[in-house]
């Protein structure tokens, strides 16, 4: 709880925080509705978490820049708000530039407004420390969740269609000499739960390991 | 009667077929973090069912009126947010004025309930499919509040069990969870297509 | 007064705050709006080439034409002229709607000048079952519609796929979704033929 001590915090520490010991997804189960939801492929799963660390970012900015004005009453609205504002730009950034990739996320882009890692963050960290420290924090924090569900997407997309990023990796039976049978349940709902618990489970056995 | 047909083929669509938190992973948190024990769930699923309601039908009411009208449709998600907020709020303070006893069994779960995504998620999948009449919105938001209060309650009672299983030590909890609820999934996809 | 005061210096930040954001908001709106727009036709477009390679341009007709779908349910239609490159109609194309087996479907269709034949159909959005369902966006599926004769189209489970006729033979384990495209095209085609017919633009087919 590097964070917490208030003295000197150091800003390595910090984002290495958010990429292994308290990574949002395996290690603190928060934002699981977009892990789930949009790594059926790589390429979503990408480009969720670049929004998700832009969105980490500029509202750690924001909310650590007026952190010495916020009422404490009037504090979750003012998150909301900003928090919702950014989520807006992103969305209509996608929709411009990349409008194959904001059909395909659909719904899941706006409802990082309530993904429960970017108001945690405001609330733990950047209403608390200073820029840097909320920038760094919000760098690591993101960094670790798109490192997390391309993980997790790469893992689903291989098996469901034996391709990664849409680049074939594995010969898929009906070419020729193919032997790979694409598992189609990995690309459905309970594909994406089985291989979450499965990770999670992988790393409970590694850092049990460590301990001892 | 053609009327009274749609709707209720889209109580059940929401309830059963496109149920918020098994297809569309809407939900998940409070789904994995309060279903330890069955009568929390069902307190939670009812604190849902009453809020998305109320969200369902605002958000559509100020998204048809107001925003459509004025073409305000980029402010779409803030404004979104800040009914269910707000709406969060009312209801914590009528029910603690009003039904003090109703407030204690399930007013812990409403300020949880702003940041559950099953609510967001319900208004903007209503905007998404683009649903025309206001009855058939407030059967939809009401449908999909009994859908997660479902899902919760089977999660809720399963888990009760769980606990008394012998489950492998890196396995025990969220990941025996997640594994649980996907199975749970791939029992519930056999009902899609029922509805066409 | 003292409670307008009290109002103010609680919440003059959250007032500031969505002024600003406001502010930003509508000025990235005006900015990207236009290239949205254009990303959403240019998607259409490159679908509805696909089907009617000869076109050049889309150009939409008039007025919309109203769809009955059933149960007192009505939709509009935004029905848009293929044109080459004299601005010759070389064929029409429009977007349908239906229900599919798990989620929204939503197609391009094409008919040709005279909308005696289809050109074919197209997949705008579909969430079928990977490996089952989503095969309604494979060739083999497709070219069933390819120069099909306008009319209502039924479903057979087996029979020739090859034979371009009324008959659509359905994809084996995905019966659901092969119905859903065929019942959405059946829906929207006849209605949108005589919709051209009323407003004069299509010949009345004796």
């Amino acid at each position: 709880m590097a964070n917490n001590e208030g003295k000197t915090i150091s800003a390595q520490n910090v984002l290495l925080a958010g990429l292994w010991r308290e990574n949002p997804v395996l290690r603190l189960l928060l934002g699981m509705c977009p892990t789930l939801a949009v790594t059926a492929a790589v390429k979503p799963a990408l480009t969720m978490g670049c929004s998700v660390i832009f969105v980490l970012i500029c509202s750690n900015i924001v909310v650590s820049l007026m952190r010495n004005l916020l009422k404490p009453h009037l504090r979750i609205l003012m998150f909301t708000l900003t928090i919702a504002t950014f989520v807006t730009i992103a969305d209509l950034f996608l929709k411009a530039f990349q409008p194959d990739m904001s059909e395909a996320l659909g719904p899941y882009i706006p409802l990082i407004i309530v993904n429960c890692i970017i108001i945690c963050r405001a609330e733990a960290c950047a209403s608390k420390n200073g820029l840097f420290i909320s920038i760094v924090d919000a760098i690591g924090m993101g960094v670790g969740f798109t490192l997390t569900l391309c993980v997790l997407a790469a893992i689903r997309e291989l098996l469901a269609t034996g391709m990664i990023f849409e680049i074939p990796v594995l010969p898929t039976a009906g070419d020729s000499d193919g032997w790979f049978v694409p598992w189609a349940a990995m690309g459905m709902p309970v594909g994406a739960f089985v291989t979450l618990g499965l990770l999670l489970a992988g790393v409970n056995l590694i850092t049990r390991k460590g301990r001892r | 009667m053609e009327t009274l047909q749609v709707l209720l083929l889209a109580f059940v669509s929401i309830v059963i077929v496109n149920n918020l938190v098994f297809t569309k992973f809407l939900g998940i948190c409070p789904y994995l973090g309060v279903s330890g024990r069955l009568d929390m769930a069902f307190g939670m699923g009812c604190a849902v069912t009453f809020v998305v309601t109320l969200a369902g039908t605002l958000t559509w009411m100020i998204n048809n009126w107001v925003l459509a009208i004025l073409h305000l449709e980029v402010m779409k998600y803030v404004c979104f947010i800040l009914v269910i907020a707000g709406a969060v709020q009312l209801v914590e303070m009528y029910l603690r004025k009003f039904f003090p006893s109703l407030y204690d069994s399930f007013g812990i779960f409403l300020p949880l309930i702003t940041t559950n995504c099953a609510i967001l998620g319900l208004c903007l999948f209503i905007d998404l499919w683009s649903i025309k009449s206001l009855l058939e919105t407030v059967v939809l938001s009401f449908g999909a509040g009994i859908g997660f209060t479902m899902a919760i309650c089977i999660m809720a009672g399963i888990r009760e069990n769980l606990e008394l299983a012998d489950v492998p030590v890196c396995l025990r909890g969220a990941p025996i969870t997640l594994i649980t609820a996907g199975l749970l999934t791939l029992a519930f996809m056999g009902f899609a297509g029922m509805i066409r | 007064m003292d409670k307008i005061r009290f109002f103010i210096r609680q919440s003059w930040l959250l007032i500031v705050a969505s002024l600003f954001f406001g502010v930003l908001l509508a000025v990235l709106n005006a900015q990207w709006e236009p290239r949205i727009k254009a990303n959403e036709i240019a998607k259409f477009n490159r679908r509805a080439l696909a089907l009617v390679p000869d076109a050049n341009s889309f150009e939409a007709i008039g007025s919309d034409i109203t769809i009955d779908l059933g149960k007192g349910q009505k939709t509009q239609v935004q029905v848009k002229k293929a044109l080459d490159a004299d601005d010759k109609l070389v064929g029409w194309a429009f977007t349908v709607e239906g229900s599919g087996f798990a989620d929204k479907i939503r197609l391009v269709l094409a008919v040709d000048t005279k909308f005696k034949k289809l050109k074919g159909y197209d997949v705008l959005f579909s969430n079928e079952t990977p490996g089952f369902g989503d095969k309604i966006k494979k060739d083999f599926f497709k070219n069933q519609f390819h120069g099909a004769p306008v009319k209502e189209y039924t479903l057979t489970k087996i029979g020739d796929d090859k034979a371009i006729d009324d008959q659509i033979v359905a994809i084996s384990g995905a019966t659901v979704s092969s119905e859903a495209v065929v019942k959405t095209i059946n829906t929207y085609l006849i209605q949108v033929q005589e919709g051209l017919r009323k407003q004069g633009l299509i010949g009345d087919g004796q």
